[in-house]
């Protein structure tokens, strides 16, 4: 329960952002997003020097666990995922799952970029949308055209975390959504079945 | 004959076999069971996805997959291997160069005056500077390319997407892409250019080699969903969408100003002009 002190300094928090003038409270976007733009920098550098740096696949996988774990709101990118699933499942499945899709995460992320030894990344703009701060970036992949990707940045002032990746439109945790909820739809809403078709996927990723 | 009336080239007819066998295939659809009312979580979720015909597509899914396994992909990983990089790049920028006017013509249609501009500026630089369409100068000089199709035309007239379809040959669509398709094939000059052999060649050169050209663009992309997603028929179906309602969004938000840099400006409302 909040304290009367408390309350009243989150009033008087609350009324001065609201009396904040305008040109103060841009600014203040402005700073937020740069923030953003900043650690998609960082974050990005640190991906980009794994991948084109020496070293064997587990050991890259190894240390592009270590960034992701850091960076990226894994656990909350993964209860999005499973969606209304979230709630029917037990307390063990879920956390069988999120352990799982940690892996999952892992794995799609060193298959999309582990094998690109010269993979190169330039941040352009920044764009405020609800709490969020949304990223541009351009990726460019050997043998690949060059792909347009937007960082979905939470809380970029406080604690800054990865939510979502949106490459040319299409967003990561969208359509791993959509994929689980089809899964699930055709094996008749059993997260168990989930859970063993997920281990299934990333022992055969290895 | 006048020269006008020419028939179209064997290749749009091929396309309108395809047409016919694909509203044939359709209308032996089977649907999608729905789920049982009580459950109104699943019935939401049913209605979201908008696939009332999913059984027949996922059966077109498996079809075309099979097709691109044995002939497209192996195609497009030939082309990877043979080709240059930068010759491929040389060979898309004509291929989108030789897209131009139907591109030209949706922008008019989606009553977009500076995209308008900029695929008229991109025809005629890249046409003659950038090398018949092989190099993309006009890029660089600040006419970027954009997307077209009548597709989208008609998602910016306000008609709306339909269910999902998986159509034979052509892949994932919708009944509004699946008319734009067709619009698109009878928009174009090439289908009603020309007659004889060399022309039929060249067409369908055009055509393969868009396929492939196509297909090696994303040859790294698809292997990967293929292998990380656990239905890809509904991770292709969610991308396909997703894909669909961003390039929309940047057509609905691309609302430049008519008037060109170099033209003396108008005082805006709250300018201090003459």
């Amino acid at each position: 329960m909040l304290h009367r002190r408390q309350v009243l300094t989150l009033a008087a928090a609350a009324a001065a952002f609201v009396a904040l003038p305008g040109a103060a409270r841009v600014a203040l976007a402005q700073a937020s997003g740069d923030r953003a733009t900043a650690f998609v920098k960082a974050t990005g550098d640190k991906l980009v020097a794994v991948v084109n740096g020496p070293g064997s696949a587990a050991q890259k996988r190894e240390e592009l666990t270590r960034i992701i774990d850091q960076t990226v709101d894994v656990d909350g990118v993964g209860r999005f995922c499973l969606g209304r699933f979230w709630r029917t499942a037990t307390p063990d499945q879920q956390k069988r799952y999120l352990a799982l899709f940690h892996q999952v995460l892992v794995t799609s992320i060193t298959s999309k970029l582990g094998e690109y030894q010269g993979v190169r990344f330039t941040v352009g703009r920044s764009r405020s949308q609800d709490e969020e701060e949304v990223v541009s970036t351009v990726v460019e992949r050997p043998n690949n055209p060059p792909a347009n990707v937007d960082w979905v940045i939470a809380n970029p002032n406080s604690a800054p975390k990865i939510v979502d990746v949106i490459a040319e439109g299409t967003s990561l945790r969208l359509t791993q959504r959509s994929d689980y909820a089809s899964f699930l739809a055709h094996n008749s809403s059993n997260v168990d079945a989930l859970i063993n078709a997920m281990q299934q996927q990333v022992a055969s990723a290895g | 004959m006048p020269a006008v009336f020419r028939s179209p080239n064997p290749l749009s007819r091929i396309w309108h076999q395809v047409a016919v066998a694909g509203l044939l295939a359709l209308s032996l659809a089977a649907c999608a069971t729905p789920p049982p009312a009580d459950d109104p979580e699943a019935v939401a979720d049913f209605k979201a996805t908008n696939d009332p015909l999913e059984p027949t597509n996922r059966v077109f899914y498996a079809v075309n997959n099979g097709l691109d396994t044995v002939i497209l992909r192996p195609a497009a990983q030939a082309y990877r291997f043979v080709v240059p990089g930068k010759v491929r790049e040389g060979i898309h920028n004509v291929l989108s160069n030789l897209g131009t006017p139907v591109q030209l013509s949706n922008d008019m249609l989606e009553g977009k005056p500076r995209r308008a501009g900029d695929t008229t500026m991109r025809f005629l630089i890249n046409s003659t500077v950038g090398v018949l369409g092989i190099f993309d100068v006009a890029k660089e000089w600040g006419y970027p390319n954009h997307d077209a199709d009548f597709g989208m035309t008609l998602a910016s007239w306000g008609v709306p997407e339909g269910p999902f379809l998986f159509l034979p040959v052509l892949g994932p669509s919708d009944p509004r892409d699946a008319v734009g398709f067709g619009v698109d094939i009878v928009q174009d000059p090439f289908t009603w250019v020309g007659q004889g052999a060399a022309v039929t060649a060249l067409g369908w050169s055009r055509f393969a080699l868009s396929a492939v050209d196509a297909r090696e663009r994303v040859l790294d992309s698809l292997d990967q969903i293929k292998k990380t997603a656990l239905d890809p028929y509904a991770t292709f179906r969610s991308l396909y969408r997703q894909h669909r309602h961003a390039q929309i969004e940047a057509l609905r938000n691309d609302n430049r100003a008519t008037i060109p840099v170099w033209f003396p400006q108008q005082a805006g409302p709250t300018g201090n002009g003459p």
